[in-house]
């Protein structure tokens, strides 16, 4: 269960079969795309008629479900955390990162029971975490950051819909877990020990397309991009218009939207410029990340790409 | 409420502590102005609260004055406010007139229980307009708007028509009402087909007049869960409350924190309809409203100098300069380059063209271009007699070594096709008939594209060289084949080539006379050529000696060969083998000037012996004698044995009387049994005697014949020369003839000399 499953899961199924056989001469970027905060900018370009008709946004219910058509070759690129990038490019469909949607800045949580004061703490007991999801990355380097062995703790490998029931009944004494699950089990007496704010620049949203359509249609994913930037400039410049589209798609309060927007970092395109250049902090993120699930057994191998990640098609500007 | 009704009393106890000039530093009154967007009396009993709420809170009395757009322009113009509210645009236009000290705080509406702070536009029209259901049909329909500057009145609306394609400042009619509640008015009543009204106004009205929600329609209706008003556009930031710049930063604070302080609950939040003051938005999103659809204060596009112009691209101005220099040039050059080429062409043309030696362009077997003399040459006078025709067009039917002519061609072009160059002497027919012999030279000339090789065909006129060459096979044919022997030789006189009729005649071979002198006569050899040399020729007739050395006779004439400059540089020799003829003749002559039965002299022979012995005798003075001797009874002798006795007999007679005389003497036989004689060298006249007593006795002597001897005599008569008168041969023998008669007369076989012969 991956969390972007949540928020969009009302939405996704009726725009499921749209988004395919886009117009144009070349071949248009089919690009799988699911609900989350960070995809917004792109949800609003393709609302306001920023993206061109070389981009068709396949619109599933959750990272699944563009994970699954990117190893079919259903689509050509795709909105994921940066460890599902990983996991596909080692599953062999190879992608390269063409652009930073968010950065996590507290919207991964580990909630633990009022007992456990600090992360030491966290030795011997039982936490709860979907480990092939992204809260599997925040409580590795959680575990990193703590120095605390793998073996001291017990981890349970939940699927985020499950967190709250095995709160409930005791099974676990910490998860790792986001929102909306998160504010939930603060309900149940829970208490946010460690987010993401504390984890800088290293849970990262991104865009990714196939190295082989970057090759062959590398205009087309310029236009993803420049549509992404417009949208982006909308959602945060404009949020007066934009809280109230982004609750209606997700079908969230407004208040429910700046909160989520509070706990991303949404980097512009000089950020972006910053984070996708050679050696930088995507490069070394998930080269690090890489390994880290490599040694977990999480994925088979670590990268092995002199790059995984490409600045050459972001916009020069924004208009 | 408590915090309100605190907030008057502790205003009333300063106002009553301190005059009003004393607070805030001069300030008696603070005006505050508000944009009346909706009937001014509206406006103003919604808003007094406010102000009045605002004097308790900052302790100086808040005038309210609500206005409208251009009351409030003059009020700012005339520094008449010191605070204003009013919607996004409005304060757009106002800050780009005058610097603001920017957004102190943005309104926050209420409707029902849900507050916002956000505004749109609401574009509506009546129910009945069933034609108008999307924004594309709102172009061409007139609309109702209350003004330009409204942000949710009118610039909502036209950038979202803008973006579905719809210019209404082109494609509609706009009546600009001033007041959203016009707007409505206009539209029910039909003055107006389309409205466009702020997000909230429909929902006021509706709730004073609840039939209205069924008179009219939205439009383009935006599904924004959250948002309490019906909305058609995308939503702005709401109305900015802004100080103006005199306005201390003190007054500024006290306002701005009193306005952060209004409740939900408080009587001025109520009144007008808010929750309150939110902190300053981000009116970005309404400049690039303004911006794009060139709307006060972004109507004027900023006018670029040419002096900015040049200032910021200077660089790339040179370069465009540079580059535009460059094509100039390029092209001048190019231009140049053209005509050289055009004008080499042309030159190139008219010397092939001119060109002597004739030039043609074959395609495809067929000419299709040629020079002047290629026409001239097949006895043209336009080119275009030529054209599309092929050369076996031109030819007789056969070429001289037999092949058909068109199939002879057919065969060189598909050489010439392979890339080969083919020469050929080929015989053209010219338009008179007359036929030409050519060196034709064919040669691919290939250019790219052409599917098959232009042929470049050549000629060079051989007509003469081959009559020469015929008239040289004829001469070396005549040289081989003559009768006559033939030699050439050079100056010298040695043997360059002989022919075979030398070889025949001479009996040398080839390789032998060849280098040799050629059978000349050694003594005359030298002089044949110089002679030759000299007058061009010699001949003449002399003998010459084959190899075998049999002599033979030969007539021989040398010519002198000259070469170009006139000089001889060869002699050309041509004999014949004349022996025969020479015999014939030397037969011929015998026999005309000798006896046949005899082989003496005859009568012609002694007449010319006798006149040159007479001249040598007047020469020389000698005495001669001419002596005539008749045999005497010659006649029985003949008529007795027969003809071929008396022949033997008269040559017994002769070969003795031959033996008695001298070399230098001559006997002759006259005729018949007549002898004559011719005596020189007479020094006495005994030894005259003597001789002629010895011819007498030589005659007398017996003969034998067939059949026996014979015996005759002889008669002789004589006489002397010279005499006293001059005489001729004639005289002389008839004298001796006389003479002869007299021995007769005497008797015979005697002498007798001529009387009077002596002088």
């Amino acid at each position: 269960m991956h969390r972007r499953h949540f928020l969009g899961a009302s939405l996704a199924a009726g725009f499921a079969a749209l988004g395919l056989g886009g117009c144009g001469t070349a071949r248009p970027l089919r690009f799988g795309i699911h609900p989350w905060i960070g995809y917004e900018p792109i949800y609003l370009a393709e609302e306001f008629g920023w993206l061109p008709s070389a981009v068709a946004l396949e619109k599933g219910s959750s990272a699944l479900d563009s994970m699954e058509l990117l190893k079919s070759g259903g689509i050509d690129g795709a909105a994921l955390t940066l460890d599902e990038a990983i996991r596909v490019h080692v599953a062999g469909t190879r992608l390269m990162v063409v652009g930073v949607t968010n950065v996590s800045v507290g919207a991964d949580v580990l909630v633990v029971r009022q007992e456990i004061k600090n992360l030491d703490q966290l030795r011997g007991r039982r936490i709860g975490v979907e480990m092939s999801g992204v809260s599997g990355t925040l409580l590795l380097n959680l575990l990193n950051l703590a120095g605390i062995p793998r073996d001291e703790v017990t981890l349970v490998d939940l699927p985020m819909d499950e967190h709250v029931s095995a709160w409930r009944q005791g099974e676990v004494d910490a998860a790792a877990c986001y929102e909306p699950t998160a504010s939930v089990l603060q309900s149940l007496g829970g208490v946010r020990l460690f987010d993401s704010s504390q984890l800088p620049e290293t849970i990262f949203d991104v865009l990714v397309v196939t190295r082989q359509f970057a090759d062959l249609e590398p205009d087309a994913v310029r236009a993803l991009l420049e549509g992404h930037f417009a949208g982006l400039r909308h959602l945060v410049r404009n949020p007066y218009d934009s809280v109230y589209r982004v609750a209606t798609r997700q079908g969230i309060s407004t208040a429910a939207v700046r909160s989520a927007l509070a706990s991303v970092m949404l980097p512009d395109l000089a950020s972006n410029q910053r984070y996708l250049a050679r050696n930088g902090r995507i490069e070394r993120v998930a080269r690090d990340l890489s390994e880290m699930l490599a040694r977990e057994g999480m994925i088979p191998r670590a990268l092995r790409v002199d790059r995984f990640c490409n600045s050459d098609f972001l916009p020069r500007s924004v208009a | 409420m408590k915090g309100w009704l605190l907030g008057y009393l502790a205003f009333a106890a300063l106002s009553l502590a301190f005059p009003a000039s004393v607070f805030a530093q001069g300030f008696q009154e603070l005006r505050f102005g508000v944009y009346a967007y909706r009937p001014d009396s509206i406006i103003q009993e919604r808003y007094q609260p406010l102000a009045d709420y605002l004097s308790g809170r900052i302790g100086i009395p808040v005038k309210l004055q609500v206005l409208g757009q251009e009351e409030m322009s003059q009020a700012l113009a005339s520094n008449q406010l010191d605070f204003f509210l009013t919607n996004p645009s409005q304060f757009m236009v106002i800050r780009s007139e005058r610097s603001l000290t920017g957004v102190l705080a943005t309104l926050v509406r209420k409707h029902g229980e849900v507050a916002t702070a956000s505004l749109g536009g609401v574009i509506f029209t009546t129910p009945d307009r069933d034609d108008i259901t999307g924004l594309a049909d709102i172009q061409g329909t007139t609309i109702a708007s209350p003004g330009r500057h409204f942000l949710g009145g009118f610039q909502a609306q036209a950038l979202e028509l803008k973006e579905a394609g719809v210019d209404v400042f082109r494609d509609n009619r706009i009546k600009l009402v001033r007041s959203h509640d016009r707007v409505l008015r206009a539209v029910l009543t039909g003055n107006a087909e389309v409205g466009f009204v702020r997000t909230g106004i429909l929902e006021e009205l509706i709730a004073r007049e609840p039939t209205l929600a069924d008179r009219i329609r939205i439009l383009n209706r935006q599904n924004l869960v959250g948002f309490p008003y019906v909305v058609s556009t995308r939503l702005y930031p709401e109305w900015p409350v802004a100080a103006l710049p005199h306005v201390t930063s003190d007054i500024v604070r006290r306002v701005a924190s009193a306005l952060f302080a209004i409740e939900e609950d408080y009587p001025a939040a109520l009144s007008a309809g808010i929750a309150g003051f939110a902190p300053p938005a981000d009116y970005q999103s309404v400049e690039y409203v303004a911006r794009e659809l060139r709307i006060e204060p972004y109507d004027q596009l900023p006018t670029l100098t040419w002096a900015e112009l040049i200032r910021q691209y200077w660089a790339w101005l040179v370069a465009i300069l540079i580059l535009v220099l460059l094509l100039i040039g390029a092209m001048l050059w190019l231009g140049r380059k053209k005509r050289e080429l055009a004008t080499e062409q042309l030159r190139l043309r008219r010397l092939i063209l001119s060109w002597p030696q004739p030039m043609l362009m074959l395609a495809d077997g067929e000419f299709v271009d040629g020079n002047r003399a290629a026409v001239e040459l097949l006895g043209f006078s336009v080119p275009k007699s030529l054209l599309g025709k092929d050369i076996a067009a031109f030819s007789p039917g056969l070429q001289p070594d037999g092949q058909v002519s068109r199939q002879k061609m057919q065969k060189l072009l598909s050489q010439v096709r392979q890339g080969e160059v083919a020469q050929v002497e080929w015989a053209f027919l010219r338009s008179d008939g007359s036929q030409i012999w050519v060196d034709m030279t064919l040669a691919p000339v290939h250019e790219k594209g052409d599917a098959q090789p232009y042929v470049l065909c050549s000629w060079y006129n051989i007509t003469r060289r081959k009559e020469a060459e015929q008239r040289l096979r004829l001469a070396a044919s005549v040289f081989d084949n003559a009768r006559e022997a033939i030699f050439i030789t050079d100056l010298r006189g040695l043997v360059i080539d002989v022919n075979d009729a030398y070889r025949e005649i001479t009996g040398r071979a080839r390789a032998d006379a060849i280098g040799r002198l050629p059978p000349l006569p050694l003594e005359e050899g030298i002089g044949v050529f110089s002679s030759a040399r000299t007058a061009g020729f010699w001949s003449g007739e002399f003998v010459g000696k084959r190899r075998d050395g049999e002599r033979f006779n030969m007539a021989l004439t040398i010519s002198g060969v000259r070469d170009e400059q006139g000089a001889i540089s060869h002699f050309m020799g041509i004999f014949s083998d004349i022996t025969r003829l020479k015999a014939q003749e030397k037969e011929l002559r015998t026999m005309a000037h000798y006896d046949a039965l005899t082989h003496l002299p005859n009568r012609v022979l002694f007449a010319d012996r006798m006149s040159q012995v007479m001249a040598q005798a007047r020469r020389q003075d000698d005495l001669l004698a001419v002596v005539y001797i008749d045999l005497d009874q010659f006649k029985p002798v003949n008529d007795a044995y027969g003809h071929k006795a008396g022949d033997e007999l008269l040559v017994e007679v002769a070969n003795r009387m031959r033996a008695e005389l001298r070399e230098e003497d001559t006997l002759a036989r006259l005729g018949g049994d007549e002898f004559a004689a011719l005596i020189v060298n007479i020094s006495d006249p005994a030894v005259l005697e003597n001789l002629l007593v010895r011819l007498l006795h030589a005659v007398s002597l017996p003969v034998p014949i067939a059949g026996g001897v014979v015996q005759v005599s002889a008669s002789i008569g004589y006489t002397l020369y010279p005499q006293a008168q001059e005489l001729d041969g004639d005289q002389l023998l008839r004298q001796a003839d006389q003479a002869m008669y007299q021995a007769k007369q005497q008797g015979r076989n005697r002498y007798c000399g001529f009387a009077g012969a002596e002088a």
